[in-house]
């Protein structure tokens, strides 16, 4: 043996042999969440990731939050409001029990400078809160914001992470710390940027009894597919994302349990209508009858998913009974013979690179537009870049999606369908003025029925008008050991780690 | 004596370099489609919001003012804010730096082991079957993709034989050790995969040198021979190939680092392209570059240490 050898084998020996060393038990409940991503910061007004979203919504309350079903809102922060008779004021109501994690009391005060932080300039989020026109710390429990006109999207933009509530003192100092308070139902104990992010359980939070984990563990796992092999492990209790082709088999294993939640996510592919033939209706509509969107749900999301009849995901007052195109190649040649385009045409789509779904998708609508005629030439583009190539009109199709923040449908109606508002009805330059009208008004209109109704009407008219190919509306998958209860992804993408028990 | 001038007048020449590094890296960032306000506030603000975000950022200043910010930032050592992160770009590498160290410096050990006696075998029973095994296995090991043989040995020493942990990082040395050797080993297949066949080829021509028929009419044994004369010799060009290779390894860790779920520069480099972080991109190449020409600096110091005629200069 050479001495190169003997040392190759010497470092083999000793690196097996750490192999046996036990773990330190432990008495205390830890939960294990294997996660794609890491969050890239705790300040909530300069978050854009959702990664950071999701790890915010353990730490921080917000007044209000989205109810478990995503449909309606329920109280956090603060017990009960009211809204004035004139859609222009709301009070809210502090628990007088709810402790920021070092045990002082959570105070009007405190919501105040959170509300005005969150509206500043600096915010990257002030647009949902610029509405208030003032915010008043009635007594120590209660506040006043008030509104010059009555906008009724702003209850829901108060449950949103960018509006959660930190102490005064934290939201006007000129820098938030690394690490704020917070009074939701954990507390960063250390954050290892990149590997994980260990939360442990609020001792002074609200909901008495909760968390059931003492602590709740981030592990970072970047790639699928080893995220998969560290549950099946049990080197951690539950994982979001699994890849869709392997959910048969997690489901079969009698150690695992998988869930697939419907999220508020829709896929398509954007049509630019300021280009021909885009501008023409029958082209668009003849575009949706020619792809096969089961087929797709079936191909690319192994059954977790729906076709989608429009571009929004099923959220509150959506209309069930509005049915997607169905697959007519007949109905598609007739529709592109009437505008003249008989014999086809050749295009291009842009495709999000690095993402094998949308590289799926790509090929399959290919193929699908290739049987009326259309080619489409396929052009690979990075996900920094589509956003600008497609904002400034420089496209054909291009494949995206598109998924919601809050739960109330006015947020992606005004991204997705109104031109020009935020973004020319999502870079399609597509306009309708009676949406556009409908959007005006179901701002001021108080939630409820009417409201509801505006919002079908919009919906309809989106289908109708066909800006995009409508695809599908993918699941979140996610599974778990059948020692966890009470993990769940939620409609609104994130989970409350507060619900979840371990059995030993 | 020499050795010290050689490696203060190296790391002197390195200075332009490195400046150069920076000028590419600043322009290719700004000259790439996609701009890191726009990206961040995505479908959630207006025209506005964006080029309110661009100007608390910095990113409305003339170029040459955003460069020299660059320069003084980068002579201060934090690099800058990163514009994702909010935090000093020199305390994000700070902490992905040791993972990535321990990753590459294991996978080169493992690497060297694996290289020497398994060059030796197939040098001295060349064509006859030792040697088509060992080539056949290290060209298989090199033509797979690194995932997929990384979750290979994960499912059979991690799940099945239970030898090493699913991923991760760990903590202390010896945890680190313990934690990095799949990956480290997958990396070092790759590597071996080239140094084999170089150090096999040297020792092949130097075999049939005259000092080695010296040697051997000196009456030393074989193992002598080989240890003494031929592998020194030999090893000289496949430390060059090593010192190379290891200079790509460090940028291409970042797939490994993904598999094993390792917090290492790669995927810290890979994410900030994405969020296209300006400050966090320039901050990672100047500290890859000056990695690569250190490892070039220590190929070239490695080459003096073995053979004593080589002059430093």
């Amino acid at each position: 043996m050479t001495s190169w050898q003997r040392a190759g084998a010497a470092a083999l020996v000793l690196t097996a042999g750490l192999a046996a060393t036990p773990i330190a038990a432990r008495a205390q409940t830890v939960f294990k969440l294997g996660v794609a991503t890491d969050a890239l910061t705790l300040d909530p007004i300069a978050t854009s990731d959702n990664p950071s979203i999701w790890s915010q919504l353990q730490i921080y309350d917000t007044l209000v939050r989205p109810k478990p079903d995503g449909k309606a809102l329920e109280a956090d922060l603060a017990q009960s409001w009211q809204a004035g008779a004139d859609g222009r004021s709301y009070t809210f109501h502090l628990r007088p029990d709810a402790q920021f994690s070092d045990g002082t009391p959570v105070t009007a005060a405190d919501v105040v400078a959170s509300l005005k932080r969150a509206a500043s300039p600096k915010s990257q989020w002030a647009r949902f809160f610029q509405p208030i026109a003032g915010m008043q710390a009635t007594d120590a429990h209660t506040v006043t914001l008030t509104l010059k006109q009555p906008f009724t999207p702003l209850l829901n933009n108060l449950g949103l992470f960018s509006a959660a509530i930190l102490p005064a003192a934290e939201a006007n100092a000129a820098k938030l710390p690394d690490m704020p308070l917070g009074s939701g139902p954990f507390v960063v104990k250390e954050w290892r940027h990149g590997e994980r992010m260990v939360l442990v359980r609020n001792p002074h939070y609200w909901d008495h009894g909760k968390p059931y984990v003492d602590e709740a563990d981030l592990i970072v796992i970047g790639e699928d597919n080893s995220r998969v092999l560290q549950l099946e492990s049990g080197a951690i209790d539950a994982m979001i994302n699994v890849p869709y082709n392997q959910m048969s088999r997690l489901k079969a294993s009698p150690a695992l349990r998988v869930g697939s939640a419907q999220v508020f996510r829709a896929d398509f592919v954007m049509l630019n209508t300021k280009r021909k033939p885009f501008d023409d209706l029958r082209v668009r509509q003849a575009l949706n009858y020619a792809v096969d969107k089961q087929g797709l749900v079936r191909g690319v999301l192994f059954g977790n998913g729906e076709v989608a009849a429009d571009a929004m995901p099923v959220m509150a007052w959506h209309d069930a009974s509005l049915k997607p195109y169905p697959f007519d190649l007949a109905k598609a040649k007739a529709l592109l013979q009437q505008a003249g385009l008989g014999a086809g045409f050749s295009t291009a789509m842009l495709v999000p690179a690095g993402d094998a779904a949308a590289g799926q998708v790509a090929a399959a609508v290919q193929s699908n537009l290739a049987a009326i005629g259309v080619k489409v030439a396929l052009q690979q583009i990075e996900t920094g870049t589509q956003w600008d190539v497609t904002k400034k009109g420089d496209y054909q199709m291009s494949i995206s999606y598109a998924t919601s923040d809050t739960i109330d449908p006015d947020q992606l109606f005004g991204f997705l369908a109104v031109n020009p508002e935020r973004a020319d009805a999502y870079h399609t330059f597509w306009q309708s003025t009676k949406l556009n009208d409908l959007y005006a008004q179901e701002r001021t209109t108080p939630e409820g029925p009417a409201r509801g109704k505006m919002f079908q009407q919009m919906e309809a008219l989106l289908h109708d008008g066909a800006p995009y190919i409508f695809l599908y509306r993918p699941t979140t998958t996610y599974a778990y050991r059948t020692r966890v209860t009470g993990f769940a992804v939620l409609p609104t993408s994130n989970w409350r780690l507060q619900d979840v028990k371990l059995a030993h | 004596m020499a050795l010290l001038r050689y490696t203060l007048s190296r790391i002197l020449q390195m200075i332009p370099v490195l400046l150069g590094i920076t000028l590419v890296a600043f322009l290719l960032l700004r000259v790439l489609p996609g701009d890191p306000a726009s990206l961040m506030i995505g479908a959630r603000g207006s025209d506005a919001d964006v080029l309110r975000l661009r100007h608390q950022l910095g990113l409305d200043r003339p170029l040459w003012v955003q460069y020299a910010i660059f320069l003084r930032e980068m002579a201060s050592g934090s690099f800058g804010q990163s514009l994702a992160y909010r935090r000093p770009v020199m305390t994000l590498i700070a902490e992905r730096l040791a993972p990535t160290l321990w990753l590459v410096g294991l996978a080169t050990v493992l690497a060297v082991a694996i290289t020497f006696p398994l060059a030796v075998v197939s040098a001295l029973r060349r064509n006859r079957l030792p040697d088509l095994v060992i080539k056949t296995v290290f060209t298989a090991a090199l033509s797979m993709p690194q995932f997929w043989l990384g979750i290979l040995l994960i499912l059979l020493f991690s799940l099945r034989l239970h030898l090493f942990p699913v991923a991760g990082y760990g903590s202390g040395p010896l945890g680190h050790l313990w934690h990095l050797f799949l990956p480290a080993f997958v990396i070092a297949l790759g590597t071996s995969a080239l140094t084999i066949r170089s150090l096999r080829s040297s020792i092949i021509a130097v075999q049939t040198a005259e000092y080695i028929d010296t040697a051997y009419a000196k009456g030393l044994t074989g193992r002598m021979v080989m240890r003494r004369h031929i592998l020194r010799n030999a090893a000289v060009s496949t430390i060059s190939v090593l010192g190379v290779h290891t200079g790509w390894v460090i940028g291409g860790t970042v797939v490994i680092e993904s598999v094993f779920a390792i917090p290492g520069l790669g995927q810290l480099l890979v994410a900030s392209i994405a969020a296209r972080d300006y400050a966090a991109v320039q901050g990672l190449t100047v500290v890859f570059a000056v990695m690569v020409t250190a490892i070039s600096l220590a190929t070239d110091l490695g080459y003096a240490l073995v053979d004593p005629r080589v002059e430093l200069e």
